[in-house]
């Protein structure tokens, strides 16, 4: 998988209590987030160049985190993987574009996945019932033990994290998750929760922020 | 701005307010470190979601996908401003030498155009002149002719003989060459010593020896005759029988056919 170049099998250990037939889940060593992103930019500098090797590494890298969120977007296996393949060839296209200063490398090709995956939901008009599924059902994961986190940043470190985003008060939480996996605009999103637009934007800027201070400084 | 910060870390503005927005984040490095900052909760959003695998065949099918770039060429380094505007200034002056020349050649064109149009009217009237020409030169030859027959003095001789009544003569006069035809018809031979002397008479009243002849047996002569002085107006002529060889002066008695 895609981890497997830089960190190793260290430990096993049961599933997260309260989670049916998984025996065993595998524990990623964390790695050290700054030398990780440093090594993103360095691929992306190199994929701007032309290489296709490293190429190939971002691709182990990132291709589950692409992959799920976009799974998440259209619960379509296949659009799914257009989506990947999509975002993977505009990576290519793009590398030079990357910008660390605004964020790390995982941000912006999640945040591109997300992007595609909205444009195609947009495209096929499925919109109105993905949204009413996020409106019903939350996308974050109810178990940590499912969550790329885990498989990104280990097990601790995802309990807080889900912690951390579970944590948020419910009606910020669900703007957020209309926001981001619903590819809802703002305006959408208050006619949606028949709430005023101001209140919308508040709700989300308090949820993200407080998100962030509880993240911040941790290194994932 | 926390707001809009935060909004379009979620992509939830719209591509106008995304558009502004990114302009202001250009120019300002606080609002830069706030989307970086925020970028840590929207990855932990993405990374929250239920883990799934890709299929594995998926990365051989996007590696495929993406050719090595062509090696980059490197372009050589402007050097300064003259290198830099010159090559365009070169452009500018062909450009404008093309349009120049373009528009020459349409006025050349024209100009030819319409001198060929003058040469075929110069030659149409060219024609029209050598028609006329040609009718000035008829015209000419007709006035010359006219002026030709004008200085013709015609005059017809009668007899005066009584013993040969049909004896008579035509008399055929050009004053500007001042010579003349004479042609007689029915008047008797005369003796070897006898000749026919023709006279004009210069103004109608003084006569001018214009030579002798003899008619032949049948009476009949055509002869071309001179005036021994110059004639100013030939009024008439006469004929008068006289020794051979001729006379100064006419023998009024022995003149046998004279005109009016």
């Amino acid at each position: 998988m895609s981890m497997c170049a830089q960190t190793s099998l260290v430990q096993v250990f049961p599933a997260f209590s309260g989670r049916p037939a998984r025996s065993f889940a595998v524990i990623i060593e964390p790695v050290n987030q700054p030398e990780t992103q440093d090594r993103d930019v360095a691929l992306l500098r190199q994929i701007a160049a032309g290489d296709r090797t490293a190429f190939a590494e971002f691709y182990d890298r990132h291709s589950t985190l692409m992959f799920s969120v976009a799974m998440k977007i259209l619960n379509d296996n296949s659009e799914a993987q257009d989506v990947l393949q999509e975002t993977f060839l505009q990576i290519w296209e793009k590398a030079g574009k990357f910008d660390p200063k605004l964020g790390k490398a995982s941000s912006w090709v999640a945040i591109m996945t997300r992007n595609k995956a909205v444009d195609k939901i947009r495209a096929s008009q499925r919109r109105s019932r993905l949204a009413d599924e996020a409106a019903t059902a939350h996308a974050i994961a109810a178990e940590v033990a499912d969550t790329v986190n885990e498989n990104l940043h280990g097990h601790e470190e995802a309990k807080i994290i889900q912690a951390a985003i579970v944590g948020l008060p419910e009606e910020q939480r669900h703007a957020i998750e209309l926001a981001y996996f619903s590819g809802l605009t703002q305006d959408e999103i208050s006619k949606k929760l028949n709430t005023p637009l101001g209140t919308i934007k508040a709700r989300i800027r308090r949820g993200l922020l407080k998100l962030r201070d509880q993240l911040e400084g941790r290194h994932y | 701005m926390q707001e809009q910060a935060s909004l379009h870390v979620l992509g939830a503005l719209t591509d106008t307010e995304a558009y502004e927005f990114k302009k202001a984040m250009k120019a300002d490095p606080e609002l830069q470190a706030l989307v970086a900052s925020l970028s840590i909760a929207t990855e932990a959003l993405a990374s929250a979601v239920p883990a799934a695998e890709p299929p594995p065949q998926l990365r051989a099918k996007i590696l495929d996908q993406v050719a090595p770039r062509q090696k980059m060429v490197t372009l050589p380094e402007r050097k300064s401003g003259f290198a830099l505007w010159l090559p365009w200034s070169l452009a500018t002056c062909l450009a404008s030498l093309c349009v120049l020349l373009f528009a020459q050649d349409s006025k050349l064109k024209n100009t030819l155009t319409a001198q060929a149009e003058q040469i075929n009217s110069l030659h149409q009237l060219a024609a029209s002149l050598q028609s006329a020409t040609n009718n000035l030169q008829q015209t000419v030859f007709a006035l010359q002719e006219t002026n030709r027959l004008a200085n013709l003095r015609i005059a017809m001789l009668n007899s005066l003989l009584a013993d040969a009544p049909k004896a008579v003569a035509v008399s055929l006069w050009d004053d500007s060459k001042q010579q003349g035809v004479f042609v007689v018809q029915n008047l008797k031979p005369l003796p070897a010593d006898r000749d026919y002397q023709l006279w004009v008479l210069d103004n109608g009243t003084t006569p001018v020896d214009a030579g002798v002849f003899r008619v032949d047996e049948k009476g009949n002569v055509r002869v071309e005759f001179k005036a021994k002085q110059p004639i100013k107006v030939a009024g008439r002529f006469a004929v008068t029988e006289e020794v051979r060889g001729g006379v100064t002066s006419p023998t009024i008695k022995n003149m046998v056919l004279a005109s009016n």
